[in-house]
């Protein structure tokens, strides 16, 4: 790694991981604020159990909302913020790598005495301190708004960081592969379309796998599989062993990604 | 100090390098000339590191281009022929960002180099015309006093007045026993700055020549416009090659023969002399035929 291009990198992608953590952030707190109005409302529950059970599934609800760290974790982690760290973890893969070779500025780079590998792992840590940021604020944010915001509803905080720390890892997979398709491309905009079409097709693959038995197969092809917010926070999964094998998973695409961008030829 | 031997790469419809062989001594500069698509960029991206050549190699100062690419760029300044810069930056901003990725910290080079180039740093490189560009790319080529400088079109964008500035820089680095490998597709620029040349036509190096006999082979057009139907017959009836244009207007080509074409026309009232430009292909072509004839 280089810290001054590491730092100069920050800078520059500063404002978008800015903005996405103030998107990210807001809507937490907003949707932390309106549980109580929720929550006090009767016949909610009776609502969605009126749901056909596949799309009760699908919005993340089959048990109703119960606790705030439920409602939090199926509206909050289960929709949305799945939807903002998708497109930062696609758009900031392409961008740290693809782009630059696109462009050019990448011959800059590896006209100084900085290797191929340690250029590229340069790019990694700012992909993934950005994924980080966004994820630590939000974490941050959602506790800060449960504790100061709401009065008489508690979210389990220890639950709550482990739910983060799990979308971080898986996040930082799906950035994995996106990184990888940004090393091997010599398109930005291909690098981009590659990205998101798999990264969409995974999206797609689980929600269809979530609407019915005979279609629960899908699920199981689908990185997603490890990501079931709810599961998460009320400890009901193995969270220990899905944080593990993500965080392999993730080290080993990262290590494929430089390896391959070492020993490509680039036309800068 | 920059040889290339035998590196060939192949791309689809038959485009590539094929067995090209070269080498620039230490204090040498050797331009190299060629048409576009000729292979000039692709020759430098394999300098650099950035493409594996299929067979052949390629080193500088005994250091393969492949494998010790990083290693290389220590004493190496680099001037791609595409200035694309990475956004959101001034000029300064990113010129220090190049020093602190080289791990340097004198300045002193880089405000002369300033300096002399008259560049507006503080000015957003978004902003920057493409000459100015320029100018930030030659500084950061040039900043850290590298002994090999590898130039892609160096001179592209500039205006005649910084060309010669550029011009200077060069022949001053040559006196500093630097090495200098620079692309060019105009053959005056290549002329005024190089021991040496190379002429590279559809990825095959057809020509590589010192520097004093491209110059006896280089052809030259001059257009005379002289004031009387006498002096016109005097022209035309010497032994070089001319050929009628207009009314008392006559192109006169000289290759090599330049002492000859003077005499002459101190013998005439010239009203008008001018030089017509010759593209590269021409000079090629006529590169040729002298070769044809010399066998």
């Amino acid at each position: 790694m280089n810290i001054p291009l590491y730092l100069a990198m920050m800078k520059s992608h500063g404002k978008l991981i800015g903005g996405f953590i103030y998107g990210a952030a807001a809507y937490i707190v907003l949707i932390i604020w309106i549980y109580p109005s929720i929550a006090d409302m009767k016949g909610f529950n009776d609502m969605i159990a009126a749901l056909p059970e596949g799309m009760q599934k699908l919005i993340g609800m089959e048990n109703g909302i119960n606790s705030l760290s439920d409602y939090v974790a199926g509206e909050f982690y289960g929709m949305l913020f799945l939807i903002i760290l998708m497109v930062f973890v696609i758009l900031t893969s392409t961008r740290v790598m693809a782009r630059l070779v696109d462009q050019g500025s990448m011959a800059y780079m590896l006209a100084t005495p900085n290797s191929r590998a340690r250029v590229a792992i340069t790019q990694a840590a700012v992909l993934l301190t950005g994924l980080a940021l966004i994820v630590g604020f939000t974490t941050i944010s959602g506790i800060a708004a449960s504790e100061w915001l709401i009065q008489g509803y508690q979210l389990d905080i220890a639950s709550f960081i482990k739910l983060n720390v799990i979308t971080y890892l898986i996040f930082s997979s799906i950035a994995g592969y996106c990184f990888f398709i940004s090393s091997v491309s010599n398109d930005e905009k291909k690098a981009l379309g590659i990205s998101a079409g798999i990264t969409l097709l995974f999206y797609m693959l689980n929600m269809a796998g979530k609407l019915s038995d005979k279609t629960e197969w899908m699920l199981n092809v689908s990185i997603f599989k490890w990501y079931d917010p709810i599961k998460l926070i009320n400890n009901e999964s193995d969270a220990f062993l899905i944080g593990c094998s993500l965080f392999i998973s993730t080290f080993l695409l990262f290590m494929v990604s430089v390896i391959v961008f070492k020993n490509r030829n680039l036309p800068l | 100090m920059i040889v290339v031997n035998g590196l060939s790469k192949r791309f689809a419809e038959g485009k590539g390098l094929f067995n090209l062989n070269f080498e620039v001594r230490k204090g040498e500069v050797f331009g190299y000339i060629g048409p576009n698509g000729a292979g000039k960029s692709t020759t430098i991206r394999h300098l650099m590191g950035f493409m594996k050549p299929d067979s052949g190699h390629s080193s500088i100062d005994g250091m393969d281009c492949w494998n010790n690419a990083a290693r290389i760029q220590e004493q190496t300044g680099y001037l791609p022929g595409e200035i694309v810069f990475l956004e959101g930056m001034t000029g300064l901003g990113f010129l220090s960002l190049i020093q602190k990725l080289r791990k340097q910290t004198s300045t002193i080079r880089r405000d002369e180099l300033i300096e002399r180039f008259q560049l507006d740093v503080k000015a957003p490189i978004r902003k920057m015309s493409k000459g100015m560009k320029q100018k930030v790319g030659i500084i950061a080529a040039f900043m850290h006093e590298p002994q090999v400088l590898i130039l892609d079109e160096p001179t592209s964008g500039l205006d005649p007045l910084m060309q010669r500035v550029f011009i200077d820089l060069i022949l001053e680095e040559k006196q500093k026993n630097k090495t200098i490998l620079m692309s060019s597709h105009s053959f005056q620029e290549i002329e005024r700055t190089c021991d040496s040349a190379g002429i590279i036509k559809d990825g095959k190096l057809v020509a590589l020549e010192d520097m004093h006999l491209l110059r006896t082979v280089q052809r030259r057009v001059f257009e005379v416009k002289v004031k009387s139907e006498n002096d016109m017959e005097t022209i035309l009836h010497s032994a070089l090659d001319t050929e009628v244009k207009g009314e008392r207007t006559v192109h006169v080509t000289v290759q090599g023969n330049d002492q000859e074409f003077v005499q002459l026309l101190s013998g005439c009232e010239v009203q008008h002399i001018d030089t017509r430009p010759q593209d590269l292909e021409d000079i090629f072509m006529h590169y040729y035929d002298r070769r044809e004839v010399a066998k």
